[in-house]
Protein backbone atom coordinates (compact mmCIF):
# COMPACT_ATOMS: atom_id res chain seq x y z
CA UNK A 1 0.00 0.00 0.00
CA UNK A 2 1.13 3.40 -0.61
CA UNK A 3 2.72 5.08 2.40
CA UNK A 4 1.95 9.16 3.02
CA UNK A 5 5.14 11.13 3.25
CA UNK A 6 5.76 13.28 6.48
CA UNK A 7 4.24 16.59 4.06
CA UNK A 8 0.69 14.60 4.13
CA UNK A 9 0.70 13.84 7.60
CA UNK A 10 1.23 17.30 8.12
CA UNK A 11 -1.43 18.09 5.43
CA UNK A 12 -3.67 15.72 7.38
CA UNK A 13 -2.62 17.27 10.95
CA UNK A 14 -3.37 20.81 9.63
CA UNK A 15 -6.92 19.07 8.29
CA UNK A 16 -7.61 17.49 11.50
CA UNK A 17 -7.19 20.60 13.05
CA UNK A 18 -9.75 22.88 11.00
CA UNK A 19 -12.07 19.73 11.41
CA UNK A 20 -11.94 20.59 15.46
CA UNK A 21 -12.19 24.34 14.96
CA UNK A 22 -14.89 23.85 12.36
CA UNK A 23 -16.96 22.36 15.19
CA UNK A 24 -16.12 24.40 17.94
CA UNK A 25 -16.92 27.61 16.53
CA UNK A 26 -19.52 26.05 13.81
CA UNK A 27 -18.00 27.21 10.87
CA UNK A 28 -18.71 26.83 7.59
CA UNK A 29 -15.09 28.10 6.46
CA UNK A 30 -12.97 26.14 8.46
CA UNK A 31 -15.20 23.04 7.70
CA UNK A 32 -14.57 23.95 3.91
CA UNK A 33 -10.93 24.29 4.43
CA UNK A 34 -10.96 21.06 6.43
CA UNK A 35 -12.80 19.35 3.78
CA UNK A 36 -10.33 20.14 1.10
CA UNK A 37 -7.75 18.84 2.76
CA UNK A 38 -9.33 15.65 2.58
CA UNK A 39 -9.87 15.96 -0.57
CA UNK A 40 -6.43 17.37 -1.38
CA UNK A 41 -4.99 13.87 -0.23
CA UNK A 42 -7.11 11.57 -2.05
CA UNK A 43 -6.53 13.31 -5.02
CA UNK A 44 -3.09 12.96 -4.64
CA UNK A 45 -3.21 9.16 -3.42
CA UNK A 46 -5.41 8.77 -6.75
CA UNK A 47 -2.71 10.65 -8.92
CA UNK A 48 0.53 8.76 -7.22
CA UNK A 49 -1.04 5.55 -7.90
CA UNK A 50 -1.89 5.64 -11.26
CA UNK A 51 1.42 7.18 -11.71
CA UNK A 52 2.68 3.98 -9.99
CA UNK A 53 0.59 1.94 -11.87
CA UNK A 54 1.94 3.48 -15.01
CA UNK A 55 5.44 3.31 -14.40
CA UNK A 56 5.39 -0.87 -12.74
CA UNK A 57 3.83 -1.49 -16.21
CA UNK A 58 6.01 -0.13 -18.23
CA UNK A 59 9.01 -1.47 -16.36
CA UNK A 60 11.56 -3.88 -18.17
CA UNK A 61 14.74 -5.77 -16.71
CA UNK A 62 17.73 -6.27 -18.97
CA UNK A 63 19.91 -8.81 -16.58
CA UNK A 64 23.37 -10.65 -18.00
CA UNK A 65 25.04 -13.34 -16.21
CA UNK A 66 28.94 -14.11 -16.31
CA UNK A 67 27.19 -17.73 -16.68
CA UNK A 68 24.37 -20.03 -16.04
CA UNK A 69 25.61 -23.23 -15.26
CA UNK A 70 28.24 -22.95 -12.32
CA UNK A 71 28.94 -24.58 -9.28
CA UNK A 72 27.88 -24.22 -6.24
CA UNK A 73 29.83 -21.28 -4.48
CA UNK A 74 31.04 -20.61 -7.16
CA UNK A 75 30.71 -16.21 -8.16
CA UNK A 76 28.83 -14.86 -10.55
CA UNK A 77 28.55 -11.23 -11.87
CA UNK A 78 25.53 -10.12 -12.67
CA UNK A 79 24.65 -6.93 -14.52
CA UNK A 80 21.13 -5.43 -14.22
CA UNK A 81 19.54 -2.68 -15.87
CA UNK A 82 16.10 -1.31 -16.17
CA UNK A 83 14.39 1.00 -18.36
CA UNK A 84 10.36 2.16 -17.90
CA UNK A 85 8.86 5.37 -19.01
CA UNK A 86 9.44 7.87 -15.63
CA UNK A 87 6.03 9.95 -14.79
CA UNK A 88 6.69 13.20 -14.11
CA UNK A 89 7.47 14.84 -10.20
CA UNK A 90 8.55 10.97 -9.09
CA UNK A 91 11.87 9.64 -8.31
CA UNK A 92 12.51 6.22 -8.98
CA UNK A 93 15.01 3.50 -7.33
CA UNK A 94 15.41 -0.13 -8.50
CA UNK A 95 17.14 -2.91 -6.58
CA UNK A 96 18.19 -6.12 -8.21
CA UNK A 97 16.71 -8.99 -5.85
CA UNK A 98 19.41 -12.23 -6.36
CA UNK A 99 18.51 -15.44 -5.64
CA UNK A 100 16.97 -16.67 -2.43
CA UNK A 101 20.12 -19.31 -1.83
CA UNK A 102 22.94 -16.76 -2.65
CA UNK A 103 24.90 -14.24 -1.13
CA UNK A 104 25.48 -10.97 -2.15
CA UNK A 105 23.65 -7.44 -2.66
CA UNK A 106 22.54 -5.68 -5.45
CA UNK A 107 23.16 -1.83 -5.10
CA UNK A 108 20.20 0.40 -5.87
CA UNK A 109 20.05 1.91 -9.22
CA UNK A 110 17.97 4.43 -11.46
CA UNK A 111 15.95 3.55 -14.54
CA UNK A 112 18.46 3.21 -17.45
CA UNK A 113 21.54 2.81 -15.00
CA UNK A 114 23.15 -0.24 -15.06
CA UNK A 115 23.75 -2.20 -11.72
CA UNK A 116 26.69 -4.35 -11.41
CA UNK A 117 27.56 -7.20 -8.89
CA UNK A 118 28.29 -10.37 -7.52
CA UNK A 119 27.14 -13.32 -6.01
CA UNK A 120 27.37 -16.66 -4.83
CA UNK A 121 25.27 -19.63 -5.21
CA UNK A 122 24.72 -21.84 -2.21
CA UNK A 123 23.04 -24.24 -3.12
CA UNK A 124 22.64 -26.96 -5.93
CA UNK A 125 19.47 -27.44 -8.13
CA UNK A 126 17.84 -24.42 -10.31
CA UNK A 127 17.74 -21.41 -8.70
CA UNK A 128 15.80 -17.87 -10.66
CA UNK A 129 16.78 -14.13 -9.75
CA UNK A 130 13.71 -12.82 -7.55
CA UNK A 131 12.68 -9.77 -9.78
CA UNK A 132 13.60 -6.48 -9.16
CA UNK A 133 11.98 -4.07 -5.91
CA UNK A 134 10.77 -0.61 -7.79
CA UNK A 135 10.60 2.29 -5.14
CA UNK A 136 8.80 5.62 -6.18
CA UNK A 137 8.00 8.07 -4.36
CA UNK A 138 6.82 11.92 -4.67
CA UNK A 139 6.35 14.81 -2.43
CA UNK A 140 3.27 13.60 -1.08
CA UNK A 141 3.49 9.44 -1.66
CA UNK A 142 6.26 6.50 -1.76
CA UNK A 143 5.62 3.05 -2.76
CA UNK A 144 8.03 0.09 -3.09
CA UNK A 145 6.19 -3.04 -5.12
CA UNK A 146 8.43 -6.54 -5.75
CA UNK A 147 7.93 -7.04 -9.29
CA UNK A 148 8.73 -10.93 -9.32
CA UNK A 149 8.23 -11.86 -12.29
CA UNK A 150 11.71 -10.31 -13.94
CA UNK A 151 13.29 -12.95 -12.71
CA UNK A 152 14.93 -13.88 -16.22
CA UNK A 153 17.49 -16.18 -16.64
CA UNK A 154 17.27 -19.41 -14.59
CA UNK A 155 20.86 -20.41 -13.33
CA UNK A 156 21.91 -24.00 -12.80
CA UNK A 157 23.79 -25.04 -10.07
CA UNK A 158 26.06 -27.97 -9.79
CA UNK A 159 26.74 -29.13 -6.07
CA UNK A 160 30.13 -29.44 -4.96
CA UNK A 161 31.54 -33.11 -5.04
CA UNK A 162 31.98 -34.73 -1.48
CA UNK A 163 33.88 -37.73 -2.89
CA UNK A 164 36.64 -35.48 -4.30
CA UNK A 165 38.32 -35.68 -0.31
CA UNK A 166 38.57 -39.40 -0.49
CA UNK A 167 39.25 -39.89 -4.20
CA UNK A 168 42.77 -38.52 -4.13
CA UNK A 169 42.46 -36.16 -7.48
CA UNK A 170 43.96 -33.03 -6.32
CA UNK A 171 45.62 -31.92 -9.16
CA UNK A 172 42.34 -31.65 -11.60
CA UNK A 173 38.78 -31.19 -12.00
CA UNK A 174 38.24 -30.04 -8.57
CA UNK A 175 34.71 -29.55 -7.14
CA UNK A 176 33.66 -31.56 -10.71
CA UNK A 177 33.15 -34.12 -9.44
CA UNK A 178 28.84 -33.99 -9.65
CA UNK A 179 29.17 -33.04 -13.68
CA UNK A 180 32.00 -35.79 -14.77
CA UNK A 181 32.44 -38.50 -12.34
CA UNK A 182 35.18 -39.66 -14.76
CA UNK A 183 37.48 -36.79 -13.33
CA UNK A 184 39.11 -39.21 -11.01
CA UNK A 185 40.82 -40.77 -14.30
CA UNK A 186 43.88 -39.51 -15.66
CA UNK A 187 42.43 -36.84 -18.71
CA UNK A 188 40.95 -33.52 -19.07
CA UNK A 189 38.02 -32.96 -17.02
CA UNK A 190 35.35 -30.75 -17.37
CA UNK A 191 35.16 -28.03 -15.94
CA UNK A 192 32.29 -25.69 -16.66
CA UNK A 193 29.70 -25.24 -19.20
CA UNK A 194 29.02 -22.12 -21.55
CA UNK A 195 26.61 -21.41 -24.61
CA UNK A 196 28.08 -22.14 -27.96
CA UNK A 197 29.68 -19.40 -29.76
CA UNK A 198 30.76 -19.16 -33.57
CA UNK A 199 33.91 -20.80 -34.07
CA UNK A 200 34.16 -22.95 -31.31
CA UNK A 201 34.73 -26.69 -31.54
CA UNK A 202 31.72 -28.36 -32.49
CA UNK A 203 33.63 -31.81 -30.89
CA UNK A 204 33.28 -29.98 -27.02
CA UNK A 205 29.62 -29.62 -27.70
CA UNK A 206 27.44 -31.06 -24.82
CA UNK A 207 24.83 -33.11 -26.58
CA UNK A 208 23.32 -34.12 -23.24
CA UNK A 209 23.19 -30.99 -22.00
CA UNK A 210 22.57 -28.98 -25.60
CA UNK A 211 19.08 -31.44 -25.66
CA UNK A 212 17.94 -31.11 -22.13
CA UNK A 213 18.06 -27.01 -22.49
CA UNK A 214 17.75 -27.09 -26.34
CA UNK A 215 20.28 -24.80 -26.29
CA UNK A 216 24.25 -25.53 -27.29
CA UNK A 217 26.41 -25.91 -24.59
CA UNK A 218 30.27 -26.77 -24.84
CA UNK A 219 32.13 -27.87 -22.16
CA UNK A 220 35.23 -26.17 -20.83
CA UNK A 221 38.22 -29.07 -19.91
CA UNK A 222 40.53 -27.72 -17.32
CA UNK A 223 43.44 -28.78 -19.38
CA UNK A 224 45.40 -31.97 -19.20
CA UNK A 225 47.59 -31.27 -16.27
CA UNK A 226 46.73 -28.55 -13.39
CA UNK A 227 43.98 -26.93 -14.87
CA UNK A 228 45.30 -23.96 -12.86
CA UNK A 229 45.42 -20.91 -15.47
CA UNK A 230 47.96 -18.47 -15.85
CA UNK A 231 46.25 -14.44 -14.93
CA UNK A 232 48.60 -11.83 -16.09
CA UNK A 233 47.92 -8.49 -15.26
CA UNK A 234 48.93 -5.93 -17.43
CA UNK A 235 49.44 -2.55 -15.50
CA UNK A 236 48.57 0.79 -18.01
CA UNK A 237 50.74 3.96 -17.20
CA UNK A 238 49.66 7.17 -15.40
CA UNK A 239 49.21 8.57 -18.78
CA UNK A 240 46.48 6.56 -20.13
CA UNK A 241 44.52 6.04 -17.41
CA UNK A 242 42.91 7.72 -14.04
CA UNK A 243 42.33 6.63 -10.44
CA UNK A 244 38.27 5.44 -10.97
CA UNK A 245 39.33 3.41 -13.79
CA UNK A 246 42.36 1.73 -12.09
CA UNK A 247 40.36 1.12 -9.35
CA UNK A 248 37.60 -0.21 -11.19
CA UNK A 249 40.40 -2.41 -13.26
CA UNK A 250 42.06 -3.53 -9.74
CA UNK A 251 38.69 -4.72 -8.35
CA UNK A 252 38.21 -6.88 -11.61
CA UNK A 253 41.35 -8.38 -11.41
CA UNK A 254 41.21 -8.94 -7.75
CA UNK A 255 37.76 -11.01 -8.54
CA UNK A 256 38.98 -12.81 -11.15
CA UNK A 257 42.26 -14.09 -9.18
CA UNK A 258 39.97 -15.36 -6.44
CA UNK A 259 37.31 -16.86 -8.64
CA UNK A 260 40.38 -18.68 -10.71
CA UNK A 261 41.59 -20.05 -7.11
CA UNK A 262 38.76 -20.72 -5.41
CA UNK A 263 37.03 -22.47 -9.01
CA UNK A 264 39.93 -24.02 -10.57
CA UNK A 265 42.37 -25.26 -6.99
CA UNK A 266 44.54 -22.44 -7.60
CA UNK A 267 46.30 -20.07 -9.91
CA UNK A 268 49.48 -18.49 -11.57
CA UNK A 269 49.61 -14.80 -11.95
CA UNK A 270 52.10 -12.57 -13.22
CA UNK A 271 52.07 -8.91 -13.24
CA UNK A 272 53.55 -7.14 -16.55
CA UNK A 273 54.55 -2.95 -17.29
CA UNK A 274 55.11 -2.73 -21.11
CA UNK A 275 58.56 -4.50 -21.39
CA UNK A 276 59.18 -5.54 -17.65
CA UNK A 277 57.93 -8.75 -15.19
CA UNK A 278 57.43 -6.81 -12.04
CA UNK A 279 55.85 -9.50 -10.01
CA UNK A 280 55.64 -13.60 -10.80
CA UNK A 281 53.61 -16.05 -8.71
CA UNK A 282 53.74 -19.21 -10.08
CA UNK A 283 51.01 -21.84 -8.90
CA UNK A 284 49.43 -20.70 -5.72
CA UNK A 285 46.17 -21.86 -3.69
CA UNK A 286 46.59 -19.19 -1.35
CA UNK A 287 44.00 -16.44 -1.98
CA UNK A 288 45.79 -14.01 0.53
CA UNK A 289 49.30 -14.93 -1.31
CA UNK A 290 47.67 -13.93 -4.57
CA UNK A 291 46.31 -10.76 -2.65
CA UNK A 292 49.52 -9.54 -1.30
CA UNK A 293 51.09 -10.33 -4.63
CA UNK A 294 48.78 -7.99 -5.89
CA UNK A 295 48.50 -5.43 -3.33
CA UNK A 296 49.90 -1.44 -3.84
CA UNK A 297 49.84 -2.21 -7.66
CA UNK A 298 49.66 1.63 -9.31
CA UNK A 299 49.85 2.96 -12.40
CA UNK A 300 53.10 3.01 -13.79
CA UNK A 301 55.76 5.76 -15.25
CA UNK A 302 55.47 5.34 -19.19
CA UNK A 303 58.03 2.88 -20.28
CA UNK A 304 60.15 1.94 -23.44
CA UNK A 305 57.62 0.69 -25.86
CA UNK A 306 58.76 -2.80 -27.46
CA UNK A 307 58.68 -1.71 -31.07
CA UNK A 308 62.01 -1.18 -31.04
CA UNK A 309 63.12 -4.43 -30.04
CA UNK A 310 60.43 -6.09 -31.36
CA UNK A 311 61.82 -9.26 -30.95
CA UNK A 312 60.78 -12.57 -33.64
CA UNK A 313 56.75 -11.91 -32.51
CA UNK A 314 56.10 -8.48 -33.57
CA UNK A 315 58.87 -8.52 -36.74
CA UNK A 316 56.72 -11.98 -38.19
CA UNK A 317 53.64 -9.54 -37.56
CA UNK A 318 55.08 -6.73 -39.58
CA UNK A 319 56.29 -8.74 -42.04
CA UNK A 320 52.82 -10.21 -43.01
CA UNK A 321 51.16 -6.87 -43.37
CA UNK A 322 49.08 -6.05 -46.64
CA UNK A 323 50.85 -4.66 -49.12
CA UNK A 324 49.29 -1.67 -51.04
CA UNK A 325 49.90 0.24 -53.46
CA UNK A 326 51.53 -0.95 -57.04
CA UNK A 327 54.69 -0.18 -58.78
CA UNK A 328 58.00 0.91 -56.86
CA UNK A 329 55.77 0.89 -53.28
CA UNK A 330 54.78 -2.30 -53.69
CA UNK A 331 58.32 -3.55 -54.94
CA UNK A 332 59.68 -1.70 -52.21
CA UNK A 333 57.14 -3.26 -49.16
CA UNK A 334 57.84 -6.85 -50.76
CA UNK A 335 61.33 -6.36 -50.16
CA UNK A 336 61.03 -4.92 -46.56
CA UNK A 337 59.00 -7.75 -45.72
CA UNK A 338 61.92 -10.07 -46.74
CA UNK A 339 63.93 -8.08 -44.60
CA UNK A 340 61.90 -7.95 -41.63
CA UNK A 341 61.49 -12.14 -42.19
CA UNK A 342 65.50 -12.54 -41.87
CA UNK A 343 65.24 -10.49 -38.46
CA UNK A 344 62.44 -12.07 -37.43
CA UNK A 345 64.74 -15.43 -36.91
CA UNK A 346 67.42 -13.71 -35.75
CA UNK A 347 66.29 -10.97 -33.20
CA UNK A 348 66.09 -11.34 -29.60
CA UNK A 349 63.75 -9.26 -27.26
CA UNK A 350 64.50 -9.99 -23.13
CA UNK A 351 61.29 -9.76 -22.21
CA UNK A 352 60.21 -12.75 -25.09
CA UNK A 353 62.49 -14.76 -23.32
CA UNK A 354 61.39 -14.21 -19.50
CA UNK A 355 57.99 -14.83 -20.38
CA UNK A 356 58.75 -17.92 -22.30
CA UNK A 357 60.60 -18.97 -18.87
CA UNK A 358 58.05 -17.84 -16.80
CA UNK A 359 55.45 -20.19 -19.28
CA UNK A 360 57.25 -23.23 -18.82
CA UNK A 361 57.10 -22.56 -14.89
CA UNK A 362 53.24 -22.38 -14.36
CA UNK A 363 52.66 -25.62 -17.17
CA UNK A 364 49.30 -24.18 -17.53
CA UNK A 365 47.07 -24.50 -20.31
CA UNK A 366 45.17 -21.16 -20.29
CA UNK A 367 46.76 -17.66 -20.23
CA UNK A 368 44.08 -14.84 -19.07
CA UNK A 369 45.44 -11.76 -19.63
CA UNK A 370 43.78 -8.39 -18.05
CA UNK A 371 44.31 -5.36 -19.69
CA UNK A 372 43.49 -1.86 -20.30
CA UNK A 373 45.00 -1.73 -24.11
CA UNK A 374 46.12 1.88 -24.05
CA UNK A 375 48.63 3.50 -25.59
CA UNK A 376 51.58 0.68 -26.61
CA UNK A 377 50.48 -2.99 -27.13
CA UNK A 378 53.94 -4.56 -28.27
CA UNK A 379 54.34 -6.23 -25.28
CA UNK A 380 51.44 -7.91 -25.25
CA UNK A 381 51.78 -9.09 -28.82
CA UNK A 382 55.04 -10.71 -27.84
CA UNK A 383 53.20 -11.97 -24.84
CA UNK A 384 50.10 -13.46 -27.13
CA UNK A 385 52.89 -14.95 -29.60
CA UNK A 386 54.72 -16.51 -26.73
CA UNK A 387 51.54 -18.37 -24.92
CA UNK A 388 50.45 -19.62 -28.66
CA UNK A 389 53.67 -20.70 -29.38
CA UNK A 390 53.23 -22.79 -26.38
CA UNK A 391 49.63 -23.91 -27.63
CA UNK A 392 47.92 -21.99 -24.54
CA UNK A 393 44.90 -21.15 -25.45
CA UNK A 394 45.07 -16.94 -24.73
CA UNK A 395 41.48 -14.81 -23.22
CA UNK A 396 42.29 -11.20 -23.08
CA UNK A 397 39.98 -9.66 -20.74
CA UNK A 398 39.57 -6.05 -21.86
CA UNK A 399 37.55 -2.89 -21.71
CA UNK A 400 35.10 -2.43 -24.51
CA UNK A 401 36.28 -0.98 -27.99
CA UNK A 402 39.74 -1.47 -27.23
CA UNK A 403 42.44 -2.88 -30.00
CA UNK A 404 43.56 -6.48 -29.00
CA UNK A 405 46.65 -7.32 -30.58
CA UNK A 406 46.26 -10.49 -33.16
CA UNK A 407 46.08 -14.66 -31.99
CA UNK A 408 43.78 -14.49 -28.78
CA UNK A 409 40.80 -16.86 -28.67
CA UNK A 410 38.62 -15.39 -27.19
CA UNK A 411 38.52 -11.57 -26.06
CA UNK A 412 36.02 -10.68 -23.15
CA UNK A 413 35.26 -7.56 -21.97
CA UNK A 414 35.63 -5.96 -18.49
CA UNK B 1 13.84 23.79 4.81
CA UNK B 2 11.79 25.28 2.08
CA UNK B 3 8.79 22.42 2.37
CA UNK B 4 8.70 23.98 6.37
CA UNK B 5 8.13 28.04 4.86
CA UNK B 6 5.59 26.90 2.16
CA UNK B 7 3.63 24.51 5.18
CA UNK B 8 4.26 27.39 7.53
CA UNK B 9 2.16 29.48 4.55
CA UNK B 10 0.10 27.42 4.40
CA UNK B 11 -1.35 27.41 7.55
CA UNK B 12 -1.10 31.26 7.85
CA UNK B 13 -3.77 31.26 5.06
CA UNK B 14 -6.03 28.87 6.66
CA UNK B 15 -6.11 31.00 9.75
CA UNK B 16 -7.20 34.07 6.79
CA UNK B 17 -9.89 32.03 5.59
CA UNK B 18 -11.35 31.03 9.32
CA UNK B 19 -11.07 34.53 9.74
CA UNK B 20 -13.04 35.57 6.67
CA UNK B 21 -15.93 33.08 7.82
CA UNK B 22 -17.45 33.16 4.32
CA UNK B 23 -18.06 30.42 2.34
CA UNK B 24 -17.82 31.32 -1.28
CA UNK B 25 -14.46 33.75 -0.43
CA UNK B 26 -13.08 30.77 1.66
CA UNK B 27 -13.26 28.33 -1.32
CA UNK B 28 -11.55 31.25 -4.36
CA UNK B 29 -8.89 31.59 -1.23
CA UNK B 30 -8.19 28.11 -0.76
CA UNK B 31 -8.19 27.53 -4.47
CA UNK B 32 -5.05 29.89 -4.52
CA UNK B 33 -3.56 28.82 -1.42
CA UNK B 34 -3.41 25.71 -2.42
CA UNK B 35 -2.24 26.08 -5.71
CA UNK B 36 0.93 28.44 -4.74
CA UNK B 37 1.53 25.11 -2.27
CA UNK B 38 1.77 22.79 -5.02
CA UNK B 39 4.72 22.40 -7.38
CA UNK B 40 2.82 20.38 -10.06
CA UNK B 41 -0.89 21.64 -10.71
CA UNK B 42 -1.35 18.51 -13.22
CA UNK B 43 -4.76 17.79 -13.19
CA UNK B 44 -5.28 20.75 -10.75
CA UNK B 45 -9.18 21.70 -11.99
CA UNK B 46 -10.09 18.08 -10.84
CA UNK B 47 -9.44 18.90 -7.63
CA UNK B 48 -11.17 22.61 -7.88
CA UNK B 49 -14.43 20.25 -9.03
CA UNK B 50 -14.43 18.32 -6.15
CA UNK B 51 -13.66 21.48 -3.56
CA UNK B 52 -16.94 23.06 -5.90
CA UNK B 53 -18.80 19.77 -5.25
CA UNK B 54 -18.33 19.87 -1.79
CA UNK B 55 -18.47 23.78 -1.01
CA UNK B 56 -22.25 23.10 -2.35
CA UNK B 57 -22.83 20.59 -0.09
CA UNK B 58 -21.88 22.25 3.11
CA UNK B 59 -23.70 25.48 1.10
CA UNK B 60 -27.05 23.15 0.71
CA UNK B 61 -27.06 21.29 3.92
CA UNK B 62 -26.22 24.40 6.01
CA UNK B 63 -24.88 22.25 8.83
CA UNK B 64 -21.06 21.19 9.74
CA UNK B 65 -21.46 17.40 10.97
CA UNK B 66 -22.84 16.02 7.36
CA UNK B 67 -20.35 17.33 5.27
CA UNK B 68 -17.57 16.02 7.07
CA UNK B 69 -19.07 12.89 7.76
CA UNK B 70 -19.98 12.27 3.96
CA UNK B 71 -15.93 13.13 3.08
CA UNK B 72 -15.27 10.71 5.69
CA UNK B 73 -17.31 8.06 4.00
CA UNK B 74 -15.43 9.13 0.65
CA UNK B 75 -12.28 8.71 2.18
CA UNK B 76 -13.02 5.26 3.19
CA UNK B 77 -14.29 4.38 -0.39
CA UNK B 78 -10.98 5.97 -1.76
CA UNK B 79 -9.04 4.32 0.35
CA UNK B 80 -10.86 0.62 -0.32
CA UNK B 81 -10.60 1.40 -4.32
CA UNK B 82 -6.62 2.18 -3.57
CA UNK B 83 -6.40 -0.86 -1.31
CA UNK B 84 -8.35 -3.14 -4.42
CA UNK B 85 -5.10 -1.33 -6.77
CA UNK B 86 -2.59 -2.17 -5.10
CA UNK B 87 -4.54 -5.67 -4.82
CA UNK B 88 -4.08 -5.99 -8.03
CA UNK B 89 -0.83 -4.21 -8.66
CA UNK B 90 0.58 -6.78 -6.32
CA UNK B 91 -1.05 -9.79 -8.42
CA UNK B 92 0.40 -8.51 -11.27
CA UNK B 93 3.87 -8.28 -9.72
CA UNK B 94 3.85 -11.77 -8.95
CA UNK B 95 3.05 -12.96 -12.39
CA UNK B 96 -0.58 -14.36 -11.35
CA UNK B 97 -2.57 -11.77 -12.64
Amino acid sequence: MIRPTRTTEAVAALGLALAAIAFIVESPAAALAAGSFGVFILWRAGRFDRNFRALATSLTAKREVSRTIIRQGAAVTVRTRVDCTLPPGMEVRVRDVPPAVATGEAPLCGPGETGVYTIRIMAPGRTAFGGVILSASDPYYSHGLHIRHLNAPGLRVFPVGSAMATSGATDSGMRDLEVDRMAALHGPSVREFRPYRVGDDPGRIDWKMSAKHNVFYVRELTGLRGGTPLVVVDLPTWEETDSEVFARYSMVVTDAVEEAIESRAGCSLLVIAGGEILRFLPRTEDAGEAFTALSGLAPIEPRVPLYRAPGPAVLAARAKLPRGGGGLEKSFLARLGVVLKAFARESRSPFAGAVKEALAWVEATEVHIYTLARGDRSHLAQFIHQAKTKGMRVVVFAPAGTTIPRGVDAVEVI
Amino acid sequence: MEADRRFLLLCTGEVLIVALGNLAAALILQIFILALYLDDRRGYPVFIAAMVLYAAVIAASGRILLPLLALAVAFVCGYLALSLYDYRLSLWARGEA
